[in-house]
């Protein structure tokens, strides 16, 4: 190296100062995203298990906030409103899975058709999914309007005067398929367009070979779509209930998680213990709770992917 | 063009034959069930025209919720009046200054983070990218309550940067770029280093122009979630100062009395931004939902 000539000896360092300088470079072009989202992301998650064992409130007071082990997750775990919480959601689920997924493969299959303006139809059919949740609360605050709402007249038309109007957001009983129905209407739109994909990718021999075989179209229909959509299917059902679990903005906005609690979920559950009665050690316990059950139905899809595969 | 000239003419050409009468029970069959899933949206920009809260009302179970008489502004030019009502326009303006600023700060961290990961010679990339693959599972629902008590301790409260700088670099988004970036052919990253370019050079001059396709579904998925942020903005904004347009419209309910034509012109302002991007960039949403769901 020391007998090189000048001029192959600039010539390498020319080569290499890009090299070093390259990396303060890539060093400055990688930090400002991991600073951020250590800041805000890992930070926060971190601190969420530490505040979770102590009395911390969401205003501190005078007395500094103490170690109290795993009394909040004691008190989550005895308490009858989240029980309630928990149970609403899977009631959730259980009802807008086949809402909405049904719906979204209905009509996934019609556009999956020949069709004149068929981007067209998908575009208009993919709106909802593109509304605000807080704007498709407006509406259907309307639509469910307690007498007279369009949803009461065609109940009432329907049966002939028969049924009596109902109060679809104050009623216990009819609180949470309301929930589920304005739910199921903003979303979807995403699982149809992830359904259309997967419809796109069914091989056409697939269905000649069941045609030569003389399958009829609901043969074809249970026979080769539905199998080919196996890996669909349970995306769309993971993705589902890890948004139910998440369900917020519409109880928070047209229920409060009432009436009595019908409507109750585990985020509005912890917004209320943390946000609104500033018990920020129990409403983390419910975070860290949350952020299991995520994991959990996450894992669920890896393994059961993995199986196929 | 091609997509839709094709199945256009498909029917005329097969006029005579009797499928043509299953094709159009089939057109009328979709389009009634597509007017039926909109008829909601319809209602709403209706009912933005009609200037009497208890008119909407009363409209409501009719099919008068279709039509307007009188149509009016005066619901939309209210937005804008700062007394007593609320500041709606303001509201607007605050929501959009949040969008653009997320959107096009967020496409750039998280591609040049992307950039590295994929291409970079920093050691450790490989946990660095493991790491936050690993971070992408944590619901936001989950850490919302810590983040509040970081954000009012470094002073942030009631911010425009509280709603911004959280959500700009997003494991899941510098993972979906990083996977665009490893599959660009190692060809074009020598050519780019022969000619002794550093890395940020090459980054911005040869793999962003390039990556189109990718920023685009990033903007697109960023931008949506951005826009219809509620929980975060109900807790960490306390005045109209930097309140977003989504928690204001919910502020109409829970009062006693609600404003419908207020709240439906609110609403119908919410749309009209996502609307326009929505129409100009159709096929782009689709793909950019797609890829989000493949990925996720």
């Amino acid at each position: 190296m020391i007998q090189m000539s000048t001029e192959t000896l600039t010539a390498g360092r020319r080569r290499r100062a890009p090299l070093w300088g390259g990396r303060f470079q890539e060093l400055g072009m990688l930090l400002p995203s991991l600073a951020l989202i250590a800041a805000f992301l890992l930070l926060p998650f971190l601190s969420s298990f530490r505040i979770a064992l102590t009395n911390e409130r969401l205003i501190p007071r005078p007395v500094p906030a103490r170690f109290v082990g795993l009394d909040n997750f004691q008190k989550v775990l005895t308490d009858h409103d989240f029980w309630q919480a928990l149970w609403n959601v899977a009631r959730f689920t259980v009802m807008v899975l086949p809402v909405q997924c049904g719906f979204a493969l209905a009509i996934a299959l019609l556009l999956n058709q020949k069709l004149p303006f068929r981007n067209f139809f998908r575009g208009l059919f993919f709106l909802p999914a593109i509304t605000s949740m807080v704007v498709v609360c407006v509406i259907w605050a309307t639509l469910f309007q307690y007498p007279t709402g369009p949803f009461n007249q065609i109940v009432g038309f329907l049966s002939f005067g028969m049924v009596q109007p109902i109060d679809w957001l104050g009623d216990p009983a009819w609180s949470m398929p309301a929930i589920v129905l304005l739910s199921a209407w903003q979303a979807y739109g995403f699982q149809m367009i992830v359904y259309l994909a997967g419809l796109q990718g069914i091989s056409d021999s697939l269905y000649e070979a069941a045609s030569l075989d003389g399958a009829n179209r609901w043969q074809k229909f249970w026979h080769v779509t539905m199998p080919s959509l196996r890996q669909t299917h349970v995306f769309v059902l993971i993705i589902t209930t890890i948004q139910a679990f998440k369900l917020f903005t519409q109880v928070n906005i047209l229920t409060q998680g009432g009436p009595r609690g019908t409507t109750e979920t585990v985020v509005h559950y912890m917004f209320s213990a943390g946000f609104v009665n500033q018990r920020l050690g129990l409403a983390s316990a419910v975070a860290i709770i949350l952020f299991f059950i995520v994991l959990a139905v996450s894992l669920v899809q890896r393994l059961v992917v993995r199986d196929r595969k | 063009m091609t997509v839709i000239s094709e199945p256009l003419a498909a029917p005329r050409r097969a006029s005579s034959e009797p499928r043509d009468i299953g094709g159009i029970i089939k057109l009328v069959a979709v389009s009634l069930i597509a007017l039926v899933i909109v008829s909601p949206l319809i209602v709403l920009v209706v009912g933005s025209l009609k200037a009497d809260r208890f008119q909407i009302l009363a409209d409501m179970g009719t099919f008068r919720a279709f039509w307007v008489d009188n149509p009016t502004l005066q619901n939309f030019r209210d937005m804008w009046v700062f007394s007593g009502a609320l500041p709606f326009g303001r509201y607007l303006l605050n929501s959009l200054v949040i969008l653009f600023v997320t959107v096009i700060g967020g496409v750039f961290l998280n591609s040049m983070a992307a950039f590295v990961l994929a291409w970079g010679r920093l050691p450790g990339r490989a946990v660095i990218l493991a790491a936050l693959v690993a971070l992408y599972i944590v619901p936001q629902e989950s850490i919302v309550l810590p983040l509040l008590t970081i954000i009012n301790r470094i002073g942030l409260s009631d911010s425009f940067a509280a709603q911004i700088l959280p959500f700009m670099a997003s494991p899941l988004y510098i993972f979906l770029i990083y996977q665009f970036f490893i599959q660009i052919p190692r060809d074009i990253y020598d050519a780019a280093t022969v000619d002794g370019a550093g890395p940020f050079r090459i980054y911005w001059s040869v793999f962003l122009p390039i990556s189109l396709p990718v920023l685009a579904t990033v903007a697109i998925l960023l931008g949506i979630e951005t826009w219809n942020q509620y929980l975060w903005p109900l807790m960490v904004t306390q005045t109209d100062y930097a309140r977003p347009i989504s928690v204001g419209i919910a502020s109409f309910f829970g009062t006693g009395t609600i404003y419908w034509n207020n709240a439906m012109a609110a609403s119908v302002m919410m749309m009209i931004p996502v609307l326009i991007f929505y129409l100009a960039f159709q096929r782009w949403f689709v793909s950019s939902f797609i890829s989000s769901a493949v990925k996720g």
